[in-house]
Order: C-alpha cells, then structure tokens, then sequence
C-alpha cells in the first residue's frame, strides 16, 4: 500500500467514524459503523489506524469529505464496484440520521 | 446434574430402606397367608441380579471419594512452619471411606449391569428401584469430570459431596445386612468398616454448614443450535440469540468480532426501548449495556486480526436485529421470555469478554498503528521499518481490558440451591434408622 493510498484510506476511516460518533439515533450510528466495516473488508482489514480527534463536528462537513475520500481510493486500484456500494451504504446511513 | 443423580440415588435408595421382609418382596415364603411365587434358584438369580446393581452404586461411591479427595482437608491438619512445604491435607476419613469402598468393589464378585439391564424395566418392585439407583449412578459418573473434580469445589461443597457418599454407603451397609438371607447373597467386604469409616465421614461433614448448592453442578447436555425458520415474534429474536452464543464458542476474526458487537448494541438499545414501560429495571439494565457496547464498538474499530472464524456468529446477530424490527411496539411481551433475554446476554458477554482476553494472550488480535510523518523523526541516517500493527498485549492498550474485565464481565453470583436439596438428604438420613410399623398392642385385661 503506497503512502497516499494508506493517508487516504485513514481520511475515509476517520471520517466515517466521526460521522458514527456524531449520528443523531442509534441505526445511523450503527449503519455508518457499518459502512466503515465494509471499507475494512473492502481492504482485506490491511488498514491503518484511524484518528478521529480534532474532526469537525459538523456532519454536513463530515459527509461531503468522507464522499471526497471514498471517490479518491478509485485512483489506488480500489474496485470502482466496492467503491459504489460503500457510497450506496454511506447514503443509506445519512437517510436515517436525517432529522 | 449432581442434584438430579444424586437425588435420584437417594430417593430410590429411601424407597428401599423403607421396605422390610425382603424375601416376600422378591417371591419368597414369609407368613403362611402368603404362598411363595419364586423358586430358591429364581431368588438366587434375582440376589445376583441386585449385586450387579449395587456394584453400580458402589462405583458411583468410590468416584465420588477419588473427586472429593483433592480438594478436602481435615479439620486436624496444620499449617505446616516451613511455608515451603505443602501442609499435610489428607482427610483421614474420607482416605479411609475410600480404601473401604475400593476394597468392597474388588472383592465383589458381580459385574457392572450392563446397558441392557439398566434400560429393561423388571417385574418386581424391588428390583427396580435397584434398576434405577444403578441407571443413576451411571449417569452420576459423568458429573464428576464436569464440575465436582480435581478441586472445582469449595470446603463447603466439598463437605456436602462426603455426607452424601457416607450416606449412600451406610445405605448399602444397612441394605446388605437385611437381604443377607436371599439365597446366594454375597455381602459387602467388612461392611462393619464401611459403617463406621462412613459414620466418621459423616460426623467431620457436619462440622461445616452444608453447601446444597452443589447440586447444581455436574453434567449438563450440551445446548444445540435451534435449527429451522425463525420463529414469529419475540420467540425468533430469543432463538437467533440463543444460536449466536453457541456459535460464539468459536473464536472470531475481528471484523466478525465488530459485527457481532454492532448487533449487540442495537439489539440492547431496541429491546431497552422495547420494555421501557413493562420491564423498567430490564430496560435500565439493557441501556447499560448498550453504552457499553458502544464504548466497545469505538475501541475495536483499531484492533484487527485475520485468525479465527465467526461469519456464523455474525449472521445470527444479523438475525436478532431484523426480526426485533418486525416485532410491533404493542404485541404482547411475555415477561419470561424477556428474562431469558437476560440469561443470553450475560452468557453472551462473558464469551466476548473471554475471546477479547484469549484474543491478547494468543496475538490474535492487534492493534492498528497510526501513520508516521514522512520524515524520519528517529533521527538516525537509516530509517527503521515501521510496524503497522502491535500485539494488544504489548502496547498498553489498558481500556479494552478494563472494559472487558469490569464492564462485560458478569458478576459471579452464588448458584442457588434447588428447594429440596436438603429434603432429599434428610428422607435418607431417616429411612436409614427405619423400622417397620409395629402392630398395635393387644387391649390388656385392665382396659
């Protein structure tokens, strides 16, 4: 794993756990918890750690880079497939956290 | 269980101590009202058909002193003045109880009953309950190696176990003298050292309170997975989770282990706001730990680790979640069903807090390491290689082992007692000394 890949990848981690952290209920929480899951498994669990502290708490935020990061691991041989459904997941998740 | 063979042995063995006139009961002669039914020859067949049932008992009997022994002490010993040496822990009855016993089972002639003869039921009365006592005793065997052996049991237990083997012996000692006239009867190897070696037994048992609780322990047939279409309402949630704690028993990969943990916390937080109105001390407990399956879910999403299995384990918590969101706010919720909620979940939080301990001691689990800086913050002209993963063991990761030694952990409660524990024991304690119901005097001259 090249270093920008490994820097991108813990972007997309920490942002989707921090949007986890943020989520208004439980099933959002949980479904972004699960989203995160993917992106591991999507990896074969080879990832790096993440680091949630000094994120923003602003989900909007949190959701348009966390989208930007996921996008960009398609340039590192990431299946465009995986990557899709990893979105179509992350979307899911933000529908139950809308108030 | 200890409880049921054990009850089961005392109370067949009361059955018989209760019955007198042993030859009328097996088809002999006795008074001259009642004609004999039974050849000698057929008698003698049914004295050794007895023994081999007995030797059953017997065997049950020299088992029980071999798993006690280890973990008892006598009150006569100790400690030894050197701390270096080992204090002198022999019981001095109980090593006697045992030679006594082991040698009342060599000297015997009679075998074991065999499979056939502990399942075929048996005309006579008599007999039977011998056939039960022995089928009890053989069941009772495997309770020693699951739970009552080699120092499993505290003093007190241990103490209850050598009153009921001194019990059952004094049983067999009583029962031996009174069918010593049955033709062919071999009796026990000096039953008068068997009483008494079972008679001081007894007597240095009764010096600490009994631990009934004993009979609790022992052999239990293992659980299955409940196989089949989940079931409708709340019974469906209960089966998946019960199959998740049995295929928790195998050791999970990480992500499996995160997945498991996800539908814990939702399973929890569902069902506390599920019970909110008719359990409250059930949804407080829940939230609990749901807090607590949160807090575990953001400790684990650094930890990984490809050894193990779990892909079972993960569905079926899967499983639990989706069915607990078709069940309605306002369908019935059986209260008992609820509880048994309870009984899963802290079987199955002790299960999570022992893979996560087993998964530190065997490296199954490691720790991500955060990205380092490109520049080399070492200083040295060769940069060293950087680890991308720790042992959990090695970094001091102290949270997760906190939260699942103080948190996830249950707290060890005392088992309870069943109700007739000690019923059962004094119903033998007294049909020993029993004595056939005397006739009513004859009306004297002066009435």
């Amino acid at each position: 794993m090249l270093l920008a890949h490994a820097v991108t990848l813990t972007e997309a981690r920490s942002y989707l756990a921090a949007l986890a952290d943020h989520a208004r209920t439980v099933e959002a929480s949980s479904a972004y918890e699960r989203a995160l899951l993917e992106l591991d498994w999507i990896h074969g669990d080879d990832v790096p750690a993440l680091d949630t502290y000094g994120l923003t708490d602003d989900r909007d935020i949190l959701m348009a880079v966390a989208t930007s990061a996921i996008e960009q691991l398609a340039a590192y041989d990431v299946d465009a497939l995986q990557i899709e459904l990893l979105l179509a997941a992350l979307d899911d998740a933000r529908a139950l956290d809308e108030p | 269980m200890y409880g049921e063979n054990g009850g089961l042995i005392r109370a067949e063995l009361s059955a018989l101590l209760r019955q007198h006139r042993i030859q009328q009961r097996i088809g002999g002669d006795g008074i001259y009202t009642v004609p004999a039914t039974t050849s000698a020859e057929e008698r003698q067949w049914i004295g050794e058909q007895i023994r081999r049932y007995r030797q059953g008992v017997l065997v049950w009997c020299h088992q029980a002193t071999v798993a006690a022994a280890p973990a008892t002490a006598s009150n006569l010993s100790r400690t030894p003045v050197n701390p270096f040496r080992a204090a002198d822990t022999r019981h001095g009855a109980l090593t006697a109880l045992g030679r006594a016993v082991e040698q009342a089972v060599d000297a015997s002639t009679a075998t074991l009953a065999t499979l056939d003869e502990l399942a075929m039921p048996h005309d006579l009365p008599l007999v039977e309950h011998w056939r039960h006592a022995a089928r009890a005793a053989a069941l009772g065997e495997h309770d020693f190696d699951a739970g009552l052996g080699y120092g499993r049991l505290d003093a007190q237990q241990s103490q209850t176990l050598i009153a009921d083997i001194a019990a059952v012996v004094q049983a067999l000692v009583v029962l031996d003298q009174r069918y010593s006239n049955i033709p062919g009867w071999e009796k026990l190897h000096r039953p008068e050292r068997l009483g008494w070696s079972a008679l001081a037994c007894a007597l240095d048992a009764r010096l600490d309170p009994p631990d009934y609780a004993i009979d609790m322990r022992g052999w239990r047939p293992p659980t299955k997975v409940v196989k089949g279409p989940g079931k409708p309402g709340l019974h469906g949630v209960l089966q998946a989770e019960h199959n998740l704690v049995i295929r928790m028993r195998s050791f999970p990969s990480a992500m499996n282990l995160r997945l498991v943990v996800d539908s814990q916390r939702l399973l929890s937080g569902q069902l506390a706001s599920l019970v909110s109105k008719v359990e409250p001390a059930l949804h407080d407990a829940w939230t609990v730990r749901e807090g607590t399956y949160v807090d575990l879910q953001h400790e684990l999403r650094n930890v990984g680790g490809r050894i193990g299995t779990g892909g079972l384990a993960a569905s079926e918590g899967a499983n639990a979640v989706s069915r607990l969101r078709a069940i309605r706010s306002d369908d019935g919720l059986d209260p008992r069903l609820l509880h048994g909620f309870t009984t899963l979940f802290t079987a199955l939080d002790d299960r999570i807090a022992d893979v996560l301990e087993e998964g530190i001691k065997r490296n199954c689990y490691f720790v991500r390491v955060q990205l380092l800086p490109v520049e080399n913050p070492s200083g040295d002209l060769v940069a060293p290689s950087r680890e991308r993963y720790l042992p959990l063991g090695e970094v001091e990761h102290t949270s997760i082992v906190r939260l699942a030694r103080d948190r996830l952990r249950p707290i060890p409660t005392r088992d309870q007692a069943p109700a007739q524990a000690a019923r059962s024991r004094a119903e033998l304690h007294a049909a020993i000394v029993h004595q056939p119901d005397r006739r009513p005097a004859w009306p004297t001259l002066s009435m």
